[in-house]
């Protein structure tokens, strides 16, 4: 019942992931060193010698979060237009009218969203 | 075996759903929400809907849960801080919600909606995309409006923050 | 089911032995071009060849190094995203037909699947560079986030082009759709586009904002040690392979070429063409700030590929009926 081929990359991916999971465990427990006496500078976060100061996740890049909103947005219609994209020889002209004005109605945000991107102040 | 295939998605799923509720950091709870679309898109592979369970893997995993690890990122509660107490859900209220999701299954079920020549098994890509387009092309206009609302929503939001 | 050809073809070729081979020459490969370039010879010493051991000493050295993570950092996430990152990046090699019959596994989807797997790719790099809760590894991830998933879209869309042109999306038969004529001719934006596009998701220069070396010392990575390193800096390798492989799928007819010669000689062939072209990118262009990188992404590419995607209709559609 299941789609041909998942049945293969499914357990290829399992394969890798339970050998890949495996390998770093049998390197942490028997390749890698212990260290018996660690000092407290080791396991400090690495800023190129000066002290870390301050939490480590400060500086968010907000700026740009409307592209990832863009972004889960056009995803989605990347699988309409995928599904139109398969069949448009069998389709032609007449049966692609409801992608075409798919894609022209969706133009217009993206027109949005480069006028939006020419301010330069703004992102 | 698909039997089997279905309890281990279906358990998968819950599993992850009830960790992404219950998770104490929420970063990890993210993490959890992305494990239970996985779930549900191998309940989509098992219903032989390959091209829907690969675009949810995309499109959920890929975006929305890239979207919520950001924000949760962003204004989640710091490490120390407590996290945001729910209020325990009642058994009561537990059995009042299963009940009414299994009554909605159950009418699904008995083809309450009859659509027009949905495709149904057997149904292989081209078919499903021949339908899609010549049966469901009002629907599909109507998504692009609101999709299209969506993004200049997303993009007038991002403007007004910035209103010095 | 130890001898089963699907077995064999997970375990030896193209699975997982020959990524791992290939993934380690392809670092020598980029040390060696990258060093030609720049007038040097690059690695020499660890071989009989040119240094071409290289890579595999590496890899011995770092397996010994202390596997440690750095105070108040997310132990699980730090461990498992790198880890996750390298099974994706082999699991797309999976999907590709090296020869007629030599493939790990050949999905209806084949084209989606791959690119539904690298749409992954940006949400693990957050998490590693989130999880080791210091500064350069955190805004690394955040650039990764950021040009990762503006160069989603373009990709995506620039691959719809094949598919208008194949009319199906499993890959082997993308590839015997292509016996008339390969597809770089008619699709020669839409290749531009893959092609730019791909590099920006491999975070390889001049998209490696990133993992910028001299600016936030090597960004994400930053805190990785040991076997962790590889782990994080492999997938960037696999990856290269992936794309290439699926370029020439795409683009220059995968295992088609004269029959004197096996098809699978024709695909490496052409695959290691387009990581050679990949790596003298790297020489020959400076690095893409993240604004203008993001600009570009979102306006320029996105355009193109959307008159791409016109061009390819009126090619598929309109030309038929002249």
């Amino acid at each position: 019942m299941v789609a041909q081929g998942i049945p293969e990359i499914g357990s290829y991916i399992a394969f890798l992931f339970v050998s890949t999971v495996a390998l770093v465990i049998i390197l942490r427990l028997f390749v890698s060193p212990r260290d018996p006496r660690p000092t407290p500078e080791k396991k400090k976060p690495f800023e190129s010698g000066q002290i870390a100061a301050g939490p480590g996740r400060t500086r968010f890049i907000i700026q740009y979060y409307p592209y990832l909103l863009m972004f889960v947005v056009y995803d989605v219609i990347a699988m309409f237009l995928f599904a139109w994209g398969l069949n448009l020889r069998a389709l032609g002209a007449s049966g692609s009218i409801p992608v075409l004005v798919f894609i022209v109605v969706l133009l217009i945000p993206l027109g949005y969203a480069l006028h939006l991107a020419n301010h330069r102040e703004n992102w | 075996m698909t039997d089997l295939l279905f309890l281990a998605f279906a358990a998968v799923t819950i599993g992850a759903a009830i960790l992404a509720i219950e998770a104490r950091d929420l970063v990890y709870g993210a993490a959890a929400l992305g494990i239970a679309f996985l779930g549900v898109a191998g309940l989509f592979f098992l219903l032989d809907a390959a091209y829907v369970g690969w675009f949810q893997i995309a499109v959920y995993i890929g975006a929305v849960v890239v979207l919520i690890l950001f924000t949760v990122m962003l204004v989640g509660p710091k490490k120390g801080e407590t996290p945001l107490e729910l209020k325990r859900v009642s058994l009561l209220a537990a059995m009042l919600v299963s009940l009414l999701l299994g009554m909605t299954g159950a009418l699904a079920n008995a083809t309450a909606f009859p659509g027009p020549d949905a495709c149904g098994s057997g149904c292989d890509l081209a078919l499903f995309s021949t339908s899609l387009l010549k049966n469901y092309g009002v629907p599909l206009e109507f998504m692009s409006l609101v999709m299209a609302a969506a993004v200049i929503g997303a993009l007038a939001l991002s403007k007004t923050d910035r209103g010095q | 089911m130890l001898t089963s050809p699907l077995f064999l073809e997970i375990v030896l070729f193209p699975g997982l032995l020959s990524i791992a081979i290939i993934g380690a020459l392809l670092g020598w490969l980029e040390r060696k071009v990258t060093a030609r370039v720049q007038l040097r010879i690059g690695p020499l010493y660890a071989s009989p060849a040119g240094g071409i051991l290289q890579m595999f000493a590496d890899l011995i050295k770092l397996s010994f190094k202390e596997l440690f993570v750095p105070e108040n950092s997310d132990a699980f996430f730090f461990i498992m995203a790198p880890t996750t990152g390298l099974v994706l990046g082999a699991a797309l090699v999976g999907l590709i037909p090296f020869a007629p019959g030599l493939q790990i596994a050949n999905i209806e989807v084949g084209l989606p699947a791959f690119l539904a797997i690298i749409t992954l790719s940006p949400t693990l790099i957050l998490l590693a560079g989130w999880s080791a809760n210091s500064k350069f590894p955190f805004i690394g991830g955040l650039r990764a986030l950021f040009q990762q998933t503006a160069y989603e879209i373009p990709l995506w869309l620039s691959a719809l082009g094949v598919i208008m042109m194949a009319g199906t999306m499993n890959l082997a038969q993308i590839v015997d759709a292509q016996t008339g004529g390969w597809y770089i001719l008619p699709q020669a934006l839409g290749a531009f586009i893959f092609l730019v596009t791909s590099v920006a998701e491999m975070e390889r220069l001049p998209f490696d904002l990133p993992e910028a070396e001299s600016e936030i010392m090597m960004g994400w990575q930053a805190e990785y040690p040991g076997v962790l390193f590889l782990a994080a800096q492999g997938p960037g390798f696999v990856k290269l392979y992936a794309f290439s492989a699926l370029f020439s799928v795409m683009y220059l007819g995968g295992f088609l070429g004269p029959s004197f010669l096996p098809s699978l000689f024709w695909m490496l062939l052409k695959t290691l063409i387009v990581i050679v072209l990949i790596m003298l990118l790297r020489s020959t262009f400076p690095r893409v700030r993240l604004d203008q990188l993001l600009r570009a992404g979102w306006t320029t590419l996105l355009t193109l590929a959307i008159l791409n995607i016109g061009i390819t209709y009126l090619l598929v559609v309109g030309l038929p009926t002249l």
